[in-house]
């Protein structure tokens, strides 16, 4: 294993200390535990809340996307693992505005049960929560059953819009309305080239032989639909495409925001390559592109990979899409 | 019973229930990660602490709240989570009593076993604690007389023990042994049983 840490159970400390001493005007810790972090300025009076929150080893998600127009807190755990719902609770209590709190995180057991229990912590003293889970990874569960996929790179598009709601005021109802919408209309897709080396155990977070690639590969590097030999980056691009827009029903005149997203490890010249054909795709369906981000979104340490989320457009979710965010790693003017 | 009497008999159950640290510890090696036994250790201590602090005027439902969230911070787990989970649904039954009659009870362990249930996505068979608190509320329910009812849990948690040991592991981590997990007791009905022999244990003691 050859990393840039100092001992391996100190990595989500130090990293977090990092991101405090780089960015002290837009994010604190509210109390001594630097797994839980808020905007500068929380909490926001009158506003609703927004927490999410996951295991370590994704960022920029989840501790990147804390800021205006973002969300409100974040609580992580160890590399790969949920967060206490003792630290989320914190956090919410944090960012309580008087508005209400909306958990945003993606599918997964841990988070779910560690959130869950916090949004009863925060019952007992009366701070209302909703929840909305990310379940964009098409690949994990068929459509007829997506109540059941787990959310990766496309909960970028829920924080962008929901953080948005939230900012200009909306009440707790109709943030996790317009959350719960945009989870509605996001299909992700990915493929796995190579695995992460897990920091503490030294062993690679999945096996992969040399010339292959997993498709539909989640973002733990979780099995996806199968495997197969490496393809060209046009093949590949046209593969993920295609079933996105067939999963969300997408038809000539449909417009899309659009995210090709590195998992850790893949240059962004690569994510620009399939960039590329995924732009000529949809124009080619008649499908217009409002809006597109290319860049590391959400990733897998170093994992390498790549996956293309679409977010379909109507006027709601592209204005709050393009209103104004700032956070330690996202900002939109 | 009162609330001073139950806040009394869960903090000497909890200190016999830390007595089963080492075997649960040892259970879950074989089949899931291995911290039950912190789990169980790092939990009760927290309640015991917790409930010392707890006003003498406490309700049970207050009293319950408080183990909640000691038991679910001390050592953060799925099963931490789940049993706090568990103990914050049974309280929202107990929010009118000031005393704990035998129907409470069974009503408290049968919303506790229903949010088990839910929030572990498991059903009867699956090889979980939730084998072990469906029959200890099944065991509960329309009981009379305190000791008698207390017998029955306990058969009832014993016998879901002796029942997972034929089983598959059908949740969390012990679930990837798939047919090895066979022949082996469930760890978290195993912690169950324990928890309800001790708060028997300790009963028997007074008059409580």
């Amino acid at each position: 294993m050859k990393k840039i840490i100092n001992l391996p159970e100190d990595f989500v400390e130090e990293f977090v200390e990092g991101i405090l001493l780089a960015h002290p005007d837009l994010v604190k810790t509210p109390g001594s535990d630097r797994r839980i972090l808020v905007r500068a300025d929380a909490p926001q009076a009158g506003k609703v809340g927004i927490i999410t929150g996951g295991g370590s080893g994704h960022l920029p998600l989840f501790k990147g996307y804390v800021g205006m127009g973002l969300c409100s807190g974040v609580a992580i755990g160890n590399v790969f693992s949920s967060p206490s719902s003792a630290q989320i609770f914190e956090a919410s209590k944090a960012v309580n505005g008087g508005a209400g709190i909306l958990y945003l995180y993606g599918n997964y057991g841990g988070d779910v049960l560690n959130f869950d229990l916090a949004a009863d912590l925060a019952e007992l003293e009366d701070i209302p929560t909703r929840t909305v889970l990310a379940r964009d990874d098409v690949a994990s569960q068929p459509n007829d059953n997506r109540l059941e996929r787990r959310g990766v790179a496309g909960i970028f598009f829920a924080y962008k819009v929901a953080g948005a709601a939230a900012e200009r005021g909306e009440s707790i109802e109709a943030v996790a309305r317009i959350a719960e919408d945009v989870v509605e209309h996001t299909a992700t897709m990915g493929i796995g080239l190579a695995p992460t080396i897990m920091p503490i155990t030294g062993k690679p977070s999945f096996e992969l032989l040399d010339g292959e690639m997993e498709i539909g590969i989640g973002i733990h590097g979780e099995p996806g639909t199968h495997r197969g030999p490496l393809k060209t980056a046009d093949e590949i691009a046209e593969h993920l495409v295609r079933a996105l827009v067939q999963d969300l029903g997408l038809t000539a005149g449909a417009r899309v925001a659009v995210l090709v997203n590195g998992m850790g490890a893949t240059p962004l010249e690569e994510l620009y390559v399939l960039y590329r054909k995924t732009h000529k795709l949809l124009y080619e369906l008649g499908i217009e592109i409002s809006k597109n981000y290319v860049g590391e979104y959400a990733t897998s340490l170093e994992m390498a990979g790549a996956s293309i989320s679409l977010l379909a457009l109507n006027d709601e979710r592209l204005a709050l899409l393009r209103a104004p965010a700032k956070s330690p790693f996202f900002e939109e003017n | 019973m009162l609330g001073l009497e139950l806040n009394d008999h869960i903090r000497r159950s909890m200190a016999e229930w830390i007595k089963s640290a080492d075997e649960l510890r040892e259970l879950d090696q074989a089949l899931g990660d291995g911290d039950l036994g912190i789990t169980i250790s790092a939990g009760s201590r927290a309640v015991i602490a917790a409930l010392e602090l707890l006003p003498a005027d406490s309700t049970p439902a207050e009293i319950a709240r408080a183990c909640a969230k000691a038991f679910a911070n001390a050592n953060p787990s799925t099963m931490a989570a789940l049993v706090a989970g568990a103990l914050l649904e049974g309280s929202k039954v107990w929010s009118n009593s000031s005393d704990i009659t035998l129907p409470d009870a069974h009503a408290f362990v049968h919303a506790a076993a229903e949010s088990i249930a839910l929030r572990g996505k498991t059903k009867l068979g699956d090889k979980t604690i939730y084998d072990g608190i469906a029959a200890v509320a099944d065991a509960l329910n329309g009981q009379e007389d305190r000791v008698a009812a207390l017998g029955f849990a306990v058969t009832a948690a014993s016998d879901a023990v002796e029942r997972t040991k034929g089983l598959q592991s059908r949740r969390g981590r012990a679930s990837w042994l798939q047919e090895r997990s066979i022949g082996f007791a469930d760890p978290g009905a195993t912690a169950l049983l324990r928890l309800v022999e001790s708060w028997r244990a300790v009963g028997t003691t007074t008059s409580g």
